[in-house]
């Protein structure tokens, strides 16, 4: 049984809070710089910095463990504003040669869903470069949430991929299990890697959870639990802030990381692989069919905690307009700004769902309400618009 | 129950929620013997298990003393006396009640300062638990808080058994009169959904009315504490962008004339109506005109006026600083001073017909949840409570 872990590593470009009364308000810049600063630095010393340091740690003491990350272009922009010593680190971990870097969109973007695709290929593309800087490219792509179709495969099959992330949905999989490697549905051979959920979720939402009947989680209990599968491979993956931010120190995440590789190593029926690997090691056993698009998001794991509501559907659409006069500019910053206003967190902070899904959206909002989210978003845009004209 | 104002006697929170509460409470079952200061005949329809009982006749209702000393001056010792007659009159009224009736009452229950002291009354004369209500504090009400008021309420923080505050922010005002923080209860006040849910104006007349223009609506006493002021700085605002927005202003108040003035020498006047006092029907209405209603209040202990206009589907903007924001989430919130966010926010809901349709559902969701019902069951657990039951 192959052990596949996976971490997204993602900060989003929070906007300032723009005014319609300023005095100019073409001059400012639309993103909140310092509270962006605040939040990188903030993350890179609880979560980032602490936990490469120990990742790097338990790959020189155990030569079969590997991990694999993807790293949006968004994030490491910031790192490169605001926080270097994150990319170094991140590096130090390549140079291992047993961490995996995915390929994904550059701008943490919802672009695969506009009706035109060039815009999506072309962040893949960006994102590719970006990466190439301190790892070698990889074969296996992740779309933004882990957003997911019968045409997304066929899409980034056709750009080379071989493996693609999806989540290991039970009305996708009906009666299979996560645990191995299936083919997609209209694809020639591009191979879904599955999440498995329940396990993902078991450290990345309830580990510190005192309600949960298995709390308090151990490596030793969890690494029982993997030995016990039965299947080809196990995909575990997560929110890279799962480690210090999500869970803090005091909650024992770290010492659980630390012990985890020691943990599967002695049992010898488990060994720890990249998608890449897995891609190139393991067949399918089946196709999986999935028609409509698919993430990780919400309790509806669909698209609508982006575009759930009207005010998220308009604000998408009218970015959605602006591609066109936005690249008849030929302005590299516009362009820029363009595509920053497209990461998808902008949409994620206007969702309107009630309930517990609303709570993980406030938690990481710097908006009070969702209405404030859209107001802002959109005036924004609107000014925007005008730069793009006076262009 | 010990009680000030009913409807249609009714000039703030105070009274709709003793009105409604007393209804949901008979509906459970609960036998309610409603004092409340002459007038209270004719007041109600007949609800079984409820009975209004008129014990003395005032005319001053509780939010006449103002800000301006000299008004209150003039106002103060005739309230306060009124308060004090008010008292004595529900004790002989109440022992008259239990001797008559040879009732058994299980918990006396008082609203406010006004009925404090009747309320201390009444459960020495019978000895009663005391549950004492809390709709606002001296420190909401005025800048410049009445030492004879403030002493009222010190008193009654101290005496009741169990206290009730309409909002955690009311709760910290009532610590600050010195309640043992033990004793106090939060229960948040509650809309009638089916008052203000339906259409009372047909779509037609309301089009008619107003060609074109978008309504922006303040309603509430016209006192420093509901922020009629910012209402106006952020109009002068919005009709930078938006020039043909209408401001509705009602309600009435001490302000009134300095709004008006103010108005005028913002250059506003033309899109600024006073309605001044304005009946609940015609409220009603109102609501069913606005494609806005904002709440600046400086403190607003609750603000039930705001689950009205969402259960009437308009989007909401309200003061950071009020009781209500606690409960509803589809609402807009700003701080009272920020005048241009306020403005902001007011503009990009009258402009965005997404945004307005989305608050409006939303709102109406939320509205939905806070029901008198579920204050009553809350109030009802507060009595059993005091009673030890």
């Amino acid at each position: 049984m192959e052990i596949c872990i996976y971490f997204q590593v993602h900060q989003p470009m929070r906007l300032a809070q723009y005014s319609v009364f300023g005095q100019d308000p073409n001059c400012g810049s639309y993103f909140d710089d310092d509270l962006n600063r605040k939040v990188m630095e903030k993350v890179a010393g609880k979560c980032y910095l602490p936990t490469n340091r120990l990742m790097l740690e338990l790959l020189e003491k155990h030569p079969e463990f590997k991990v694999s990350y993807s790293l949006t272009g968004v994030f490491l922009e910031q790192c490169r504003m605001f926080s270097p010593q994150v990319i170094e680190s991140f590096a130090a971990l390549a140079k291992t040669g047993r961490v995996e870097f995915l390929s994904e969109t550059y701008y943490h973007s919802l672009s695969y869903l506009f009706a035109n695709k060039d815009e999506f290929i072309e962040q893949i593309k960006l994102h590719r470069k970006e990466i190439s800087a301190f790892a070698a490219p990889s074969g296996v792509f992740r779309n933004t949430e882990a957003m997911f179709s019968n045409d997304i495969a066929y899409l980034v099959e056709r750009l080379g991929y071989r493996g693609i992330m999806a989540e290991g949905l039970d009305h996708i999989l009906g009666w299979r299990s996560p645990n191995y490697l299936y083919g997609v549905k209209g694809c020639n051979g591009i191979k879904a890697l599955l999440r498995n959920y329940r396990l993902s979720d078991d450290i990345g939402y309830r580990f510190s959870a005192k309600w949960w009947s298995e709390y308090p989680l151990t490596a030793e209990k969890y690494a029982s639990w993997l030995s016990s599968l039965s299947g080809d491979c196990v995909n575990i993956f997560m929110d890279y802030e799962t480690f210090g931010e999500h869970h803090w120190a005091d909650t024992g995440i770290f010492e659980f990381l630390r012990h985890f590789p020691g943990e599967i190593g002695k049992r010898g029926s488990l060994s720890f692989s990249t998608p890449s690997e897995l891609v190139s090691r393991i067949g399918i056993r089946d196709d999986i069919d999935a028609p409509a698009v698919t993430s990780w998001a919400d309790m509806e794991r669909d698209t609508s905690a982006w575009l759930g509501n009207e005010m998220q559907r308009e604000a998408f659409f009218a970015l959605e307009a602006l591609e066109g006069p936005v690249k008849e500019r030929k302005d590299e910053a516009l362009l820029r700004t363009w595509r920053m206003l497209g990461n998808s967190d902008h949409f994620y902070y206007m969702c309107t769902k009630s309930l517990s899904d609303q709570d993980v959206h406030n938690y990481f909002s710097p908006y009070d309400s969702p209405f404030d989210a859209y107001i802002n978003y959109m005036n924004v845009l609107r000014d925007f618009e005008g730069r793009i004209k006076e262009a | 129950m010990l009680g000030w104002e009913f409807p249609p006697f009714v000039s703030g929170g105070l009274g709709v929620h003793c009105f409604e509460l007393t209804r949901a409470l008979a509906r459970k079952g609960i036998e309610i013997d409603f004092f409340m200061p002459g007038g209270g005949d004719g007041a109600v329809q007949k609800t079984e298990g409820l009975r209004v009982i008129p014990v003395a006749s005032s005319e001053l209702a509780p939010y006449m003393f103002v800000s301006k000393r000299g008004m209150r001056a003039g106002y103060g010792d005739n309230l306060l006396a009124a308060v004090e007659e008010y008292a004595k009159k529900s004790e002989s009224a109440a022992l008259r009640e239990a001797w008559r009736t040879q009732k058994k009452y299980d918990v006396v229950h008082a609203h406010d300062w006004l009925t404090a002291p009747a309320g201390e009354r009444v459960r020495k004369a019978l000895s009663l638990p005391l549950v004492q209500t809390f709709h606002s504090t001296e420190f909401d009400r005025t800048s410049w808080p009445w030492e004879a008021i403030l002493g009222i309420e010190r008193r009654a923080a101290c005496e009741a058994n169990l206290i009730i505050a309409v909002s955690n922010r009311t709760r910290e005002q009532v610590l600050r009169l010195g309640a043992d923080y033990r004793k106090m209860r939060v229960v948040y006040n509650g809309v009638d959904q089916e008052k203000f849910s339906e259409g009372k104006v047909g779509a037609e007349a309301v089009n008619g009315w107003k060609r074109g223009r978008k309504v922006v609506l303040f309603l509430g006493r016209l006192t420093e504490q509901k922020g009629p002021v910012q209402f106006l700085h952020a109009a002068k605002l919005v009709l930078e962008k938006k020039p043909g927005t209408l401001f509705m202003v009602a309600g009435k108040g001490e302000l009134l004339p300095l709004l008006i003035s103010m108005s005028m020498s913002l250059g506003i006047s033309k899109n600024v109506l006073f309605l001044g006092y304005v009946s609940d029907e015609d409220q009603r209405r109102i609501y069913k005109l606005a494609d806005a209603y904002v709440m600046p209040s400086t403190s607003e202990p609750f603000g039930i006026t705001a689950l009205e206009a969402m259960s009437s589907g308009v989007p909401v903007i309200l003061s950071k600083t009020s009781g209500v924001s606690e409960v509803v989430k589809a609402a807009i919130r700003v701080d009272f001073w920020d005048i241009n966010a306020m403005a902001q926010k007011i503009l990009a809901v009258i402009s965005s017909p997404t945004l307005g349709k989305v608050m409006s559902r939303l709102g109406q969701r939320d509205a939905r949840l806070c029901t008198w019902e579920k204050a009553a069951d809350e109030t009802l657990k507060v009595y059993k409570e005091a009673a030890g039951k």
